[in-house]
């Protein structure tokens, strides 16, 4: 293990290799999405994508933030007047679907669909195109989202949009089938994003590594790949049925037709569930190759921590009645799904040893993204803690739709998935801008966001537990909760002032931040950090060759590589699923504007199905055209045509 | 003669040329196959759902077809799944052509499937009023409709999949890889058929036992 730190091929001055600048400029020339807005909008580029992708999630972060930050200051003080019911049920109906649907399962699928590439050392995606699809789809839900609420027609009711509540009965006006129509968007592209992921990490990783060396992240990303494929088809029926429910009098939900709200429910939380991993696990693998860089050594017990994120995959899927323990669920089915849900904190507890293990012997380097992580272990087993009390049923009962409740979720996704992330902005901005973040304004950013989390989240225990129910516009004086609250607030208050100073750092950094070179913590494992920063359009000019589970760090001086690639097409090499032997050679298609005018064809489909279910019949004549005409190739010089008559 | 990376950067040891592997493979081997697979198992998780929601809300009726709604009638979803039986070897017999790289056996396969799934929208207009029921009439008809309605999505997206490709085999250029793409077709179209059998089972035959 850990032979001295190899330069990367890039940096070694062209003349000492004849050939390779003209190798490069080859490469770029047929990798390159072209120039100017054309080329962006048909670009195909998994970082281009990527890099927009996590953008659009974090403005939505930013958005979801500023909600946040109008529900605390409404509730700052008791009887306050600043927002009224109407718009305060809109406002954390956004907030909650914004921060689910828009940012956190999105920002993770778009970490992943940059990353993956990348770490496993091929040129793209699977799928160019599809990628580009679904991003544009998911953009358009988002937008479609935020402008039906700054036209006054804001989903209200919840996030989870309960039936009956969001049923044609009680849900009037075109606010839930808003909320429905979104969630269409996202879950179309976080399958797409799950489909391209799986067959990329399955077919494309370079020769030599194999499934048992292939770094932590990927695997995270791959079982959230596969979670995301078989939990989100639950949610998207489910908002149709609910659609359908308010547009063509169907009784899905309507109990006095047979149809049932609980089924709502056992629908929503099918989904609901696994989210919430769909969320953490690929926070997990960024702790794990973070610890691993800032520590310099090995994960403790690679195979525990790949059994163990597998083993939640399957388990996050038997958890979800533990949130309709209020529910006439029957008594048996309570006792098995606390059991459940105690059980899946031993494979989270298995990491968790792990990680301590590694840290344990190693000398760790408090650098920015591992302070982010160290926040990450605080945070969230406070979270996780909460979540024990709740899983038995009898305290659940207690502090049901209470802001114990609130408090727990919060500690749970920004412990578990916010704090990761920070950390991975940190640790992977140099890659992804070639410019470094300022440690000074890092650490005060993870600061701030520490102090911030707990005071404005801890208090949410107490009131909770003093019975202040959640999705309340205000309380009155008399209940003595005005204090905590105006603690709460002054806490999102200072996260709000981590997050403007996150953004400082970011913008003075794109300014003239220091140059990062192409592996700047020195201690890296992954082969992302062997190609420059940014990376060029083609990832590699010669795939790497792996030998080991930190291909870094065992590299030999003048390290392997594949050779005889086309350099005059876009070529992937495929390998094998388990060994990842070189198989073929795959040409990917070339950018293109279709799926950017198929996603504005899908989009206004289903904007259009909210007022006319005739707009399915109109829709899909009109998204056919883009998606034959992108699905019909043009071959190029030099590709293989089958000719007239020969068979 | 393709343009091919012929520079060597250092590290002889090891170094693997691949200018020599086969650019177009079928079944597991191939990504097409994957993305293939990705949708089935994201399109099938949706049928399961309809299935799940459609014997939920059995549950709540204490005949099933409640009352007064006469059971779904057999024809028009019997001759569906006869077929669909035929069907399945014209596919299999098409697989083989593609990997064969027989142009004129996918030309000829794609043209039978374009037909088979246009027979397969008609007559499911016939299924959907066989089922006697309207989507809203009752939770019955909600979910039996659901269910046959969502599988219809994948019988006209096949019908369009089929038309552009048959058209494409036929206006051209073919390349290699059209011929994985109609392979991965045929997979599909066992995905379609088989996903129907069991749902043909749920909704017309289960209520009559
Ligand atoms: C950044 C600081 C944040 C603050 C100050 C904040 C504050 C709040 C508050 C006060 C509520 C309760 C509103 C009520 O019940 O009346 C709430 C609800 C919620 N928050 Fe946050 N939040 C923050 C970040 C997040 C993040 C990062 C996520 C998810 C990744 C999230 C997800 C949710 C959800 C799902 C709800 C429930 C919405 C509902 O009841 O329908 N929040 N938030
Ligand atoms: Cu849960």
């Amino acid at each position: 293990m850990t032979a001295p730190i190899t330069a990367d091929p890039e940096s070694v001055p062209a003349a000492a290799r004849p050939g390779v600048r003209e190798l490069h400029d080859q490469l770029e020339r047929v990798w390159n999405d072209g120039p100017g807005l054309r080329g962006w909008l048909m670009s195909t580029d998994h970082k281009s994508l990527g890099k927009r992708y996590v953008i659009t999630a974090f403005v939505f972060f930013l958005l979801g933030g500023v909600e946040a930050a109008m529900i605390r200051a409404q509730l700052a003080r008791p009887e306050n007047g600043l927002i009224g019911p109407d718009l305060y049920n809109q406002l954390f109906t956004m907030h909650g679907t914004t921060m689910m649907f828009l940012f956190a399962v999105p920002v993770m699928t778009a970490m992943s669909l940059y990353l993956v590439p990348l770490m496993i050392g091929s040129r793209d995606l699977a799928f160019p195109r599809l990628n580009a699809y679904g991003y544009y789809v998911y953009l358009l839900g988002g937008l479609f989202l935020y402008t039906s609420f700054f036209l006054n027609v804001g989903p209200d009711a919840g996030w989870f949009a309960y039936t009956p509540l969001s049923g044609p009965a009680y849900g009037v006006g075109k606010r839930v089938d808003v909320w429905a129509q979104t969630i269409t968007f996202t879950e179309i592209a976080g399958i797409i994003a799950a489909i391209e992921l799986i067959a990329t990490i399955f077919k494309q990783r370079a020769p030599g590594m194999s499934l048992n060396r292939m770094p932590l992240f990927v695997w995270s990303a791959l079982v959230m790949a596969f979670m995301i494929l078989f939990a989100m088809p639950w949610v998207a029926v489910d908002s149709q049925f609910l659609a359908m429910d308010r547009l063509i009098g169907t009784h899905f939900f309507n109990q006095a037709e047979g149809g049932d709200a609980l089924l709502w429910q056992h629908l929503f939380w099918f989904f609901g569930h696994p989210e919430v991993y769909i969320i953490f696990i690929p926070a997990l693998g960024f702790v794990s190759t973070i610890i691993a860089t800032f520590t310099r050594r090995e994960i403790f017990g690679y195979p525990a921590m790949v059994l163990s994120l597998v083993a939640t995959g399957f388990l996050g899927f038997g958890l979800w009645v533990h949130h309709m323990f209020a529910t006439n669920i029957p008594q048996m089915g309570e006792s098995f799904f606390t059991a459940a849900s105690a059980m899946i904190a031993i494979p989270t507890g298995v990491q968790f040893f792990c990680w301590i293990a590694t840290i344990w012997g190693g000398r760790p380097r408090f650098a920015t993204p591992f302070l982010f992580i160290l926040g990450f272990f605080a945070v969230f087993i406070i979270g996780g803690l909460s979540g024990v009390m709740i899983a038995s049923v009898p305290f659940d009962l207690q502090v049901h739709d209470t802001f114990f409740i609130v408090a727990h979720l919060h500690y749970v996704l920004l412990g578990g998935g916010v704090f990761p992330l920070f950390a991975a902005f940190y640790y992977w901005f140099p890659k992804v801008t070639g410019r470094m973040l300022s440690e000074r304004l890092g650490k005060w950013n993870f600061a701030l966001f520490f102090i911030g989390v707990n005071v404005a989240f801890f208090p949410m225990h107490l009131l909770g537990l003093h019975g202040m129910p959640r999705r309340v516009y205000t309380y009155l004086a008399g209940t003595g909760w005005g204090d905590l609250n105006l603690v709460a607030t002054i806490g999102a208050v200072t996260i709000f002032v981590s997050v403007v100073i996150f953004l400082v750092n970011v913008a003075r950094s794109l300014a003239n931040g220091e140059l990062a070179g192409a592996d700047p913590w020195g201690s890296s494992s992954t082969l992302e950090w062997a190609t420059s920063s940014p990376p060029p359009s083609y990832n590699f000019a010669h795939l790497p060759v792996v030998e080991g589970r930190y291909p870094l760090w065992s590299r030999p001086i003048e390290p392997p590589v594949v050779t005889g690639l086309r350099t005059d097409e876009r070529e992937l090499l495929i390998t094998t699923l388990l060994d990842a032997r070189p198989d073929h050679r795959h040409r990917t298609p070339d950018p293109t504007i279709w799926p950017l005018l198929a996603a504005l064809a899908t989009g206004v489909t289903f904007i259009a199905l909210i007022f006319t279910p005739w707009a399915a019949v109109v829709g899909g004549v009109l998204v056919i055209g883009p998606l034959v005409a992108w699905g019909w190739s043009k071959p190029k010089p030099g590709d293989p045509v089958i000719p007239e008559g020969v068979t | 003669m393709s343009a091919r990376e012929s520079v060597r950067v250092a590290g002889e040891a090891g170094s693997i040329d691949v200018s020599a592997l086969p650019s177009t493979t079928f079944g597991h081997r191939a990504l097409t196959w994957w993305g293939t697979v990705g949708f089935m198992a994201a399109e099938g998780t949706t049928l399961i759902v309809c299935a799940v929601a459609y014997l939920y809300v059995q549950r709540n009726f204490q005949v099933w077809p409640p009352r007064e709604t006469p059971l779904p009638s057999l024809t028009a979803a019997t001759v569906q799944i006869l077929l669909m039986a035929a069907s399945v070897p014209v596919m299999v017999w098409t697989s083989r052509a593609a990997r064969r790289f027989d142009l004129a056996g996918v030309r000829r396969g794609m043209v039978l499937s374009t037909v088979f799934a246009l027979a397969f929208c008609v007559l499911r207009w016939f299924e959907l009023h066989a089922l006697n029921t309207r989507w809203d009439s009752n939770a019955y008809g909600s979910t039996a409709w659901a269910i046959v309605f969502a599988h219809a999505t994948l019988l006209i997206a096949q019908f369009f999949e089929s038309g552009a490709m048959a058209a494409l085999l036929f206006l051209g250029p073919v390349e290699p890889k059209h011929f994985a793409d109609v392979d991965d077709s045929c997979l599909y179209w066992y995905f379609m058929t088989g996903a129907w059998l069991v749902l043909y089972l749920l909704v017309f035959i289960s209520p009559r036992l």
